[in-house]
Parts: C-alpha cells; structure tokens; sequence
C-alpha cells in the first residue's frame, strides 16, 4: 500500500527533476499522483477517468523527457487531455444519458478528510469557482508556484495570485458561521 | 497573506484522494520498464534518413573537390601512363613485377551511394501471389572510386542509377 505525504519544496524539486531524468518514474509518479488526479478532477467527474488523464498525461511528459524547468508543463499536459476527455466525454455522455436516465450520479470524493471540519472545508473548496479552484489545487496541494501555475494555465502570474487570493477570501466567507 | 496562513494550514491537513493502486500498474505497463521496451517506432525514422543523405552529400561534395585538387596531377600521370590498368594488388607480387608496374596499379578507395530521392509506389500483386508487396523506387547516384598508392592519382566513376524494391507486407 502506497502512502502519501507531503514533500518539502526541495524535495518536490528532487522528485520533479528524477522525473526530468527518466530515474526511478516509480517513486516520482507516486509522489506526484495525488495532487496530479486532484488537479484532473476539476474537469473530469469520475476519479477513474482522471486516472486515465493523469496516465496518459504522465507517460507522455516522461516519454519526451522534460526537466525541472518544465515542471509546469506536466500540469498543463494533464489540463490539455482533460479538455480533450472532456469533448470525448460530451459525446459518450449524450449516449449514456439515455441509457441511465433514472440512475443516480456517482460523485466520489476528491479528498479523505477525517473529521467534520475538514469534510466542511473540502465542500467548500469542492463549490469554489472553477478558475479559482484550478489555483487553488496548483498552489496548496501541488505546491506549485504562482509562476508555473501562470505557465500551466496560460494566464498571467498577477491573475493566478489573484484568484488564489480570491479562493481563500471566498473559503473563508463560506466557513464563516452564519 | 497573514490573513488566510491559519486557512492555508487547514487546507495543507486536507489530503487528496490515493489513486488507485491499478493506476500504478497501467502506467508502468503503458511506460514499460525501460525505454527500450516502449512501443517500436516505424522502421522509417525519417530524421536519420534526413541527416544520412546529408552527410552522404558532404561526402559527396568532399570528394570531388579532392578530385578537382589532383586534376592537374591527375593529367601527367595520364601523360606518363595513357592506359591505366585497375589489376589487383596480388598477380603483380607473383609475377615479380610490383616496382615495374606499379604505376599501372589502381585499387578500389570507395564506394558512395546517394539515395537523393524514395518513392513509395504502394501496394501491388505479383503475378501468381496472393501475399501483397509493396512498391518503393529508389533513386541514386553511385561514386566508385580507384587510387593509384605510387603516383596518387585516382579515378572515379559517377553514375545515376534507379532501385525498384518490392517487400512483402505481412500481417494484413
């Protein structure tokens, strides 16, 4: 059984360049896992079809090679084959509809959280708007920079720490008592 | 940023989902173990055709200025020996004859072949067969070269020549 646990920046940086170097993919993938399914979540309902994005995403980014330098790449890799999942998805979706018009959706949880506080605030990170969400999964949980995450998402560094400023302040409204 | 440190670390306490342990499997079946097991690329690597051919013609291009350079040279010796003999390095020394003849004596120095130019002409059916072939023409230009060790002259023989090569296609 694997077990995740959170890496350092220096050893992110370790990880992310063995994975640069075709070096033990193993150890690298099963660091980077978590938070890359995390992020491929955001598009894709089901966590086995993120699954598949994040695998198609990964075995490309190592086949071609890339170092540290294109860290941000990777995550933009899985953004661009979500979105073509996405156009696949629409089309296989219309068929299914039909088929399983009275089923109910299966929606599988994006985190483990163990209590009630942190089952509240998953929900609320879950009701975050998209743009925001995206960020705010790069920045806390792939520990990426404002810089990557701009690359990664094609926007300005300014607009992705704007909307994780936004994120935050929009989480902390909606944890507020009411 | 103080305002959100205490909501960051709450955030950073929140662990994402584990994948699934069968996604370690597909990507290391889909990864294979080494590069060397990754899916086989198409025969025709098209880039080391590319840098083949050029380096070909640099050959090609070095060879005739060399010929250009020892014309001159080329031509007394030509005066000295009007019909230069290409026999083989072996009869002279049994004949005992090396010193005298080996002005005369020429031995192969290379052998270029250029493919400028492969055409896929597709499949066909030879006559009887119920395996299909397929077509490719090549086209190139052969440079045979002779040198003469003694006197340092060299001879060389160009020539365009064309290549129908059918190879049976299996697995259809």
């Amino acid at each position: 059984m694997r077990t995740w646990q959170r890496l350092g920046y220096k050893d992110r940086e370790k990880v992310m360049d063995n994975v640069g170097t075709h070096e033990n993919w193993k150890s690298c993938f099963s660091e980077v896992a978590p938070g890359l399914l995390l992020f491929a979540r955001q598009w894709v309902q089901s966590a086995a079809d993120a699954e598949d994005v994040v695998q198609e995403a990964f075995v490309k980014f190592w086949r071609r090679n890339h170092n540290i330098e294109n860290r941000a790449l990777l995550y933009a890799a899985v953004r661009s084959i979500a979105f073509d999942f996405i156009r696949r998805d629409k089309r296989r979706a219309r068929r299914e509809a039909i088929v399983f018009a009275d089923a109910e959706p299966a929606i599988e949880p994006q985190f483990e959280w163990q209590d009630e506080t942190q089952s509240t605030l998953a929900a609320a990170v879950g009701s975050l708007p998209h743009d925001q969400r995206e960020v705010l999964v790069l920045k806390i949980w792939n520990e990426l920079t404002f810089n990557e995450i701009a690359s990664a998402l094609g926007i300005s560094q300014n607009t992705a720490a704007s909307r994780y400023r936004y994120a935050l302040a929009n989480l902390k409204k909606s944890l507020q008592p009411q | 940023m103080n305002d959100f440190s205490e909501l960051e670390n709450e955030l950073k306490k929140l662990r994402p989902a584990q994948p699934s342990p069968v996604l370690f499997e597909r990507v290391e079946e889909a990864m294979g173990v080494s590069p060397a097991r990754q899916p086989k690329r198409s025969p025709y690597n098209w880039l080391s055709l590319g840098l083949g051919l050029a380096a070909a013609a640099v050959l090609f291009l070095f060879a005739t200025i060399n010929m250009e350079r020892t014309q001159e040279r080329w031509e007394k010796i030509a005066q000295i020996s009007p019909a230069p003999e290409t026999s083989s390095v072996l009869p002279e020394r049994r004949n005992g004859s090396g010193g005298s003849t080996s002005l005369n004596r020429f031995i192969p120095t290379g052998a270029t072949q250029v493919v400028y130019n492969t055409r896929d002409e597709g499949l066909q059916f030879a006559l009887g067969s119920e395996q299909p072939l397929r077509r490719l023409r090549y086209q190139t230009h052969q440079t045979w070269q002779w040198r003469n060790p003694t006197t340092g002259a060299s001879l060389r023989v160009s020539y365009p020549s064309e290549e129908v090569v059918l190879i049976p296609v299996s697995g259809q």
